[in-house]
């Protein structure tokens, strides 16, 4: 079909002014990627998909939702009930508000698995340095754009966790007070801090979509690993990603899709994991909820920081466990990349996933006892995983590599 | 003509523009950062009245003070006397850590145990000086009450139900708490007998 339509008139037309055929050809139809890539491949393209479905989804929100503090004759807040008024009175306004809280969830999860994919195949490793950094520069501006865009429907859970973060803020030495009242732009979480996070979630999509360019040019330039994690030489090892790859990622798309479609018209709150119950309760700045934590997808970063009994050292090893994914590529010195030939490095990513997950699952809970101490347990291996990498080459035996594919 | 420019005047000129062109920059940055500070209105200087005898004995009330959430408390004898015999398991006993905990009047070693102007009132700003959580009250000693969200040897006092801190009944934070201090004191005093003015 490309073929067909790059030999019309208008084709030839454009590409005269924009160099598309080239562009076409080096990025596409003749673009090379490996010709074993298995399953795990199909989470980038997923995560675009998400980024798209957010953007398009928050843009329509945007015409109903008011961002306002201010309490209305029904005792709520204008912003509260406006997001009631998009589940209630817009047409569509549910399955629209649906898809875009369930597609936060989705968009994590997508990166999460496109994360840890990067991480067991060594495509962090030489020469894909960069395009991981790019990636968990993404990640953190994810992070923050689900930080500003769950305090918007101004409930119970969206107050307290705004008051938390924006308490975490506070302590960093000497500019601590000064970065929290720049968030929250008063003494309290209220209407100043509502107004600036609707902006910041509105921009911090679009930077998104900038990086997001940039991880795409930064992987075109060094291209795809592999499940082997071997580097590719021969041609008959290649095939192009067009239609190849787009036919399998489409496969991958709609078959996401009917998961995706599946959560939000059947079971969109997930259990409370994706939108959480307490968060239905409009905003009180005189009661605290109970019980409460993040979204699923902040939780294991909650727990590191509840491990600790100083803030300042919660707070250092919460931006410290982020920040420390940063320098994976260059902690990480093993000349084979794939955890397929690196039996200890296979255990210990694997245990490291594990963690992830038991660490997430502590931060979710009531803090108790025994609780804290697993999560102390599970801190104590997040972060002795990242230190044990350089030390790993010394006495792991890696198996043998194969030639080719 | 090129060959006739002088090359150092040109270069300082460049360098000259360029950094004035980054200071202008490097000032715009001012206004926007301000706009971004709390506003003058959020500023004024709000006080808020608050009639103490409207608290019964033993009871907590919540109000607010700039946004911000305040404890008063009626504390009974019996409550005052859960104040003594836990000094040991305190942070901060005095309350010198910082600024925020102390208050001027608090010259008497009973004034910083009971850390109000009338010991039976007790005013502190009700946000966990972990995270900002409000703590809830469970003033009964032991964990006869409140099972095993309090350890065993429980004063009585505040439980944060976020990360978990605890604080006496002088709202002073018990070791093993996340929580650095002890919850803040706010400026108040009494206008009237019962009247207090909270800032």
């Amino acid at each position: 079909m490309i073929e067909q339509m790059m030999k019309t008139k208008l084709f030839a037309w454009i590409d005269r002014r924009t160099g598309a055929e080239a562009i076409i050809k080096s990025q596409l139809t003749e673009y090379p990627a490996p010709k074993n890539l298995n399953y795990m491949w199909n989470f980038g393209s997923l995560a675009l998909l998400m980024l798209v479905l957010q953007i398009v989804t928050g843009i329509f929100l945007v015409m109903y939702y008011k961002p306002s503090a201010e309490a209305t004759f029904g005792g709520f807040t204008v912003a509260f009930d406006s997001v009631e008024r998009i589940m209630r009175d817009i047409n569509f306004g549910w399955l629209i508000r649906y898809m875009h809280a369930v597609g936060a969830s989705m968009f994590f999860f997508v990166v999460y698995l496109h994360m840890g994919r990067g991480m067991y195949y060594g495509s962090f490793k030489e020469p894909r340095e960069l395009l991981w950094i790019i990636g968990v520069v993404i990640l953190l501006i994810m992070q923050g754009a689900a930080f500003f865009g769950y305090l918007l429907p101004w409930g119970q859970m969206s107050f307290w966790g705004a008051t938390v973060i924006t308490n975490l803020f506070g302590a960093i030495p000497v500019l601590g007070d000064f970065i929290t009242q720049l968030l929250v732009g008063g003494f309290a979480i209220g209407d100043p801090t509502l107004n600036r996070f609707f902006s910041l979630h509105y921009l911090f999509p679009l930077l998104l979509v900038a990086i997001v360019g940039g991880h795409v040019h930064a992987l075109h330039v060094v291209h795809s690993n592999n499940p082997e994690g071997i580097d590719l030489h021969k041609p008959e090892e290649m095939i192009p990603f067009h239609p190849y790859y787009t036919i399998k990622d489409a496969f991958g798309v709609a078959f996401f899709l009917t998961i995706y479609a599946y959560i939000v018209f059947f079971n969109p709150q997930f259990a409370g994991y994706f939108i959480e119950v307490d968060n239905y309760v409009p905003a009180n700045n005189l009661s605290t909820p109970a019980h409460i934590a993040p979204v699923w997808y902040l939780t294991p970063w909650y727990t590191i920081l509840r491990s600790f009994e100083s803030k300042l050292i919660g707070v250092l090893a919460m931006g410290g466990s982020l920040a420390i994914l940063f320098v994976l590529p260059f902690l990480c010195k093993s000349a084979v990349r794939s955890a397929r030939f690196r039996p200890v490095y296979k255990i210990m990513v694997i245990m490291f996933f594990v963690d992830v997950i038991i660490l997430g699952y502590c931060g979710h809970s009531a803090p108790t006892p025994v609780l804290k101490i697993v999560g102390q347990i599970s801190t104590a291996y997040y972060f002795l995983f990242f230190v044990a990498l350089p030390f790993l080459p010394k006495f792991e035996k890696t198996k043998p590599v194969p030639e080719g594919i | 003509m090129t060959d006739q420019a002088n090359q150092s005047r040109r270069n300082f000129l460049y360098v000259a523009a360029g950094g004035l062109g980054a200071v202008a920059a490097g000032g715009l940055v001012v206004p926007f950062i301000g706009s971004m500070l709390p506003a003058a209105d959020t500023l004024a200087a709000s006080k808020t009245e608050f009639d103490v005898a409207t608290v019964e004995a033993g009871q907590l009330v919540t109000i607010q003070w700039q946004g911000k959430p305040v404890f008063v408390v009626n504390r009974t004898a019996e409550l005052l006397k859960q104040v003594d015999g836990h000094d040991e398991m305190l942070k901060d006993k005095d309350s010198r850590a910082i600024e925020a905990v102390s208050a001027e009047w608090m010259k008497t070693p009973e004034q910083r145990k009971y850390r109000a102007i009338k010991p039976e009132y007790l005013v502190v700003v009700a946000s966990c000086t972990h995270l900002g959580c409000i703590p809830l009250f469970k003033p009964s000693p032991t964990r006869q009450e409140w099972g095993d969200s309090v350890p065993e040897n429980w004063p009585g006092g505040w439980h944060c139900p976020c990360h978990g801190s605890l604080y006496d009944i002088s709202a002073r934070v018990i070791n093993g708490s996340p929580a650095p201090h002890n919850l803040h004191l706010m400026p108040y005093k009494y206008k009237t007998d019962t009247t207090v003015v909270i800032g």
